[in-house]
């Protein structure tokens, strides 16, 4: 690679591994190895980088300026993805802006999976920062295919360069002469990399518009691949009993009814409890009820919601100590959320074949170079590992983990045979690495006025990484509040959490949005206008006014209706303002009817993936508004299915307006930017109704009911 | 093990599998028809849906024991070429996310098209709500479903 790539690579390196917001995507538990570290700790020799995308190039004569394209001589532009798609639309928004700038036809875009490469810098798709993180460095990927195309052109036509111009896949000349990107790649191929040019974003005809998914036809016909799916010769299929109480571990078991039952092949001992194998997925779930397994259930088996309740209100209370008083008028109170599962429709799965001389690992993972060096290191740490990427049905931050690989390569080396490790839904809800539970102590002081001069927030929870963790959307808010005092009580729990969509921004957002709301209330003032009087952050003021204006703030509902509205922007990154609007049955049954979504979002690459993961993240973050609870009782978590680990259905899901701040410069993030602010929103519609103040969530009928 | 004898697609099999077997299971790991999905396998999601005779049903709770001779239509048989206005109605509306509940919800709403030509919201609500999308894709499903019916989608 030319110096000049090295140095464009080191750049792309440093923005993608920070992202646009300046978030870090870190890695979780402590004592697993980080990607980050480990693929500075190899040597460049290594095994691991034979997968880099260099060699998957085109053996053909095709243009393969950089790690992100290729261009055939059929004019075909295939886009590696590097980053995973689970419905957030990546794999189409990526290829958007690298078209954008190469002046591709869109029609003739592929896209495939790229491997796990250091080409592509940190590739773990979380923190909503793929487009923000690439942003730059696709522009300058795809303008320096288009410029050398450019130049292949004028080479070929012996003109000056100066007197081409490249559009919708072919490069023009003023004399009407044209070439189609096929027919230029030998002599592209051939030439030293152009100077990138970028485009004017008022040239831009592909960025900023509705492009449909890639996948969408492959969606509704049945033929889209998604990790369960994945298929291999002579595949068996895996069932894994893992001990129920959070740090147990096996002390024996008995498999011979297991492996008397139907289709059973093996039933063998890995890390995380007893794998039994099988000739299919319903053979394997069968033999492993007839497993017996002895647990040594650990210290945790004691533990249960309450008393971790119970931890966090000692840690609160024993730092409440420590404040100074009220200096005027002081409100305070406390809020609390449960644990709360990722439930993505697709259960954690995984294929390992470690057959060949290079093995293969099929894995719907959010985070596929930490995959990849864990199944190589499960493996035997010298076969060099192929990692796939599927479709991924549902992430939410769940695979960001990559348990589901470690698993299977363990049991396709213990049997020797490709293994799809497969958890069912019990599984998947009784292992999850949860959203975690958290309690908040929140004081304001308040001046004449009632604003507050003084904001204390004390939150009790434990960390996915650390306890820093627990001020994610806690410590900068768009708002003057005076002196402010945030600490994070982190306690010691065995209970896995890890990356849920928005992460400590939802706790947080669910507590302090409902507190201003509280205060505005203290102080006599209508919620929207009291934020808007101590919002410091305008485009934070842009976004309240949007959704308030487009919700009919202020005009009249029925009876037993009301409005709330709340703000948050996830990672600093995203203002989000969103109105709910709901009505309260006298039982305390609450619905909500419609919610009003403003988005600023910098640049909107496409305006349709943006709305709809507005209205998606508004329905998930409704769920665990008004459903979603993991209780905890014998250290064990109580809940299995989707019957009382319930999600919104249909009929109970509102009509989602949303409203994007139109914005130029560059794009933020969105993914996970629409759920922390809709608990609050509906909480707070919740007490315009009723005058019941919603502290603790999910919103329950009793808390609610207006006898 | 049983031999079951039914129509997939429009193609005979015979299911050789032990009769307790859900047909989800025989569809995805014997036949390598995967566009039918498994989620929740006790029928409270209905990403598993397929047509039995027409009627929408939750495979993964339906041993294969309940089917002989029956016609059974997956997702992957509903047309031919994705052109049934179902499947034209979800692209024109962009309804996907991830996609893994979209064949279960196509498939349930092509039972209620079959039935019920021009449902109306209750009756869309009514026969979907079973039908969970963890992405919450839910109000363009809804517009996707009034979208086909408009374009005379009942087929």
């Amino acid at each position: 690679m030319s110096a000049k790539s090295n140095v464009t690579r080191r750049k792309f390196l440093s923005t993608l591994a920070i992202g646009g917001s300046g978030f870090i995507v870190s890695f979780y538990l402590p004592g697993k190895v980080t990607p980050s570290r480990l693929l500075q700790a190899l040597p460049d020799e290594n095994p691991l980088t034979l997968t880099t995308a260099s060699a998957t190039h085109l053996a053909s004569e095709g243009f393969k300026p950089n790690a992100y394209l290729e261009i055939d001589p059929q004019g075909i532009v295939t886009v590696q993805v590097f980053r995973s798609e689970m419905g957030q639309g990546v794999e189409t928004a990526l290829p958007m802006i690298l078209a954008e700038e190469l002046e591709a036809d869109w029609s003739k875009i592929r896209i495939v999976q790229a491997p796990a490469s250091r080409d592509y810098g940190d590739q773990a798709t979380g923190g909503s920062v793929s487009i923000s993180g690439a942003y730059s460095t696709l522009r300058m990927a795809g303008a320096a295919a288009r410029e050398t195309l450019i130049a292949a052109a004028a080479q070929t036509w012996g003109v000056a360069k100066d007197s081409c111009y490249a559009k919708n896949g072919a490069v023009f000349h003023s004399s009407g002469k044209q070439l189609s990107y096929g027919e230029l790649v030998a002599t592209a191929s051939k030439r030293p990399l152009a100077e990138p040019r970028l485009k004017d974003a008022k040239d831009f005809h592909i960025i900023g518009t509705r492009i449909a998914q890639l996948d969408g036809p492959n969606f509704v016909n049945g033929s889209a691949i998604y990790g369960l799916d994945v298929r291999v010769q002579g595949m068996l299929y895996a069932a894994v009993a893992r001990c129920p109480v959070f740090g147990g571990t096996v002390t024996s078991f008995d498999a011979t009814k297991a492996k008397a039952s139907e289709g059973v092949r093996d039933v063998v001992k890995i890390d995380s409890g007893v794998a039994v194998v099988a000739d299919s997925t319903w053979n394997a779930f069968k033999g492993r009820d007839l497993l017996e397994v002895k647990w040594d259930e650990g210290t945790f088996a004691v533990e249960s919601s309450t008393t971790i309740h119970q931890k966090f209100a000692d840690l609160i209370s024993k730092e409440k100590t420590k404040l100074q008083p009220v200096t005027g008028r002081g409100v305070e109170a406390t809020y609390e959320v449960p644990y709360l599962a990722h439930a993505t429709m697709e259960p954690m799965n995984a294929v390992a074949d470690l057959r060949a001389d290079k093995f293969q690992v099929w894995a719907p993972t959010q985070d596929r170079q930490n995959a990849q060096i864990t199944a190589y290191l499960a493996a035997d740490s010298k076969h060099p590992v192929d990692l796939h990427v599927p479709l991924i049905g549902g992430g939410f931050g769940r695979r960001m983990v990559v348990d589901y690989v470690e698993e299977a390569v363990q049991i396709a080396k213990a049997v020797g045979a490709p293994v799809q490790v497969v958890f069912s839904r019990a599984d998947d809800i009784q292992h999850d690495y949860y959203r975690a539970a958290s309690l908040h102590y929140l004081r304001a002081d308040l001046d004449a006025q009632g604003k507050p001069t003084a904001w204390v927030h004390l939150i009790a929870s434990h960390g996915v990484d650390s306890s820093y963790d627990l001020l994610e959307g806690a410590n900068s808010l768009p708002y003057k509040l005076g002196s402010m005092n945030v600490v994070p009580l982190a306690a010691q729990l065995p209970v896995p959490v890890g990356y849920w969509r928005a992460v400590y921004n939802t706790q947080n957002a669910f507590a302090n949005e409902s507190f201003i709301d509280q205060l505005a209330a203290a102080s006599g003032q209508d919620p929207y206008k009291y934020r808007m009087e101590i919002v410091s952050d305008p485009t934070m003021k842009r976004v309240l006014e949007l959704a308030a204006t487009k919700a009919g703030w202020g005009t009249s509902l029925p009876a037993g209706w009301g409005r709330g509205i709340a703000c948050h922007s996830t990672w600093n990154a995203t203002p989000v303002a969103q109105v709910a609007e709901v009505s309260v049955e006298p039982d305390g049954k609450v619905r909500v009817h419609r919610v009003v979504c403003a988005v600023d979002c910098g640049l909107a690459i496409n305006p349709d993936m943006i709305e709809a993961q507005m209205e998606g993240g508004i329905v998930f973050g409704l769920s665990a508004a008004l459903k979603g609870e993991i209780t905890i009782e014998q250290g064990r978590v109580q809940q299995s299915n989707l019957s009382d680990y319930a999600i919104l259905r249909m009929d109970e899901a509102p009509s989602v307006e949303v409203y994007i701040v139109p914005g130029d410069g560059s794009p933020t993030g969105i993914g996970e930017m629409p759920v922390p602010p809709i608990a609050p929103a509906v909480a707070n519609a919740v007490f315009a109704a009723t005058g019941k103040r919603i502290r603790q969530l999910p919103l329950r009928a009793q808390a609610v009911g207006m006898d | 093990m049983a031999q079951i004898r039914v129509t997939i697609n429009g193609k005979p099999y015979t299911l050789a599998a032990s009769p307790d077997t859900p047909l989800l299971w025989v569809l995805r790991d014997t036949l390598n028809l995967t566009g039918t999905k498994y989620s929740c396998g006790m029928g409270l999601c209905g990403a598993c849906t397929v047509h039995v005779e027409g009627e929408a049903v939750r495979s993964c709770i339906v041993p294969i024991s309940a089917l002989a001779d029956k016609k059974i239509t997956t997702i992957e048989g509903l047309s031919p070429d994705g052109s049934h206005p179902l499947q034209r109605a979800w692209l024109a509306q962009s309804v996907s996310q991830c996609g893994y509940c979209q064949p279960g919800q196509i498939m349930t709403a092509a039972a209620l098209l079959a039935k019920n030509a021009h449902p109306t919201d209750t009756d869309i609500d009514a026969a979907m709500a079973g039908t969970l999308c963890r992405c919450g894709t839910y109000q363009r499903i809804r517009r996707a479903i009034h979208d086909a019916a408009d374009k005379g989608g009942a087929k």
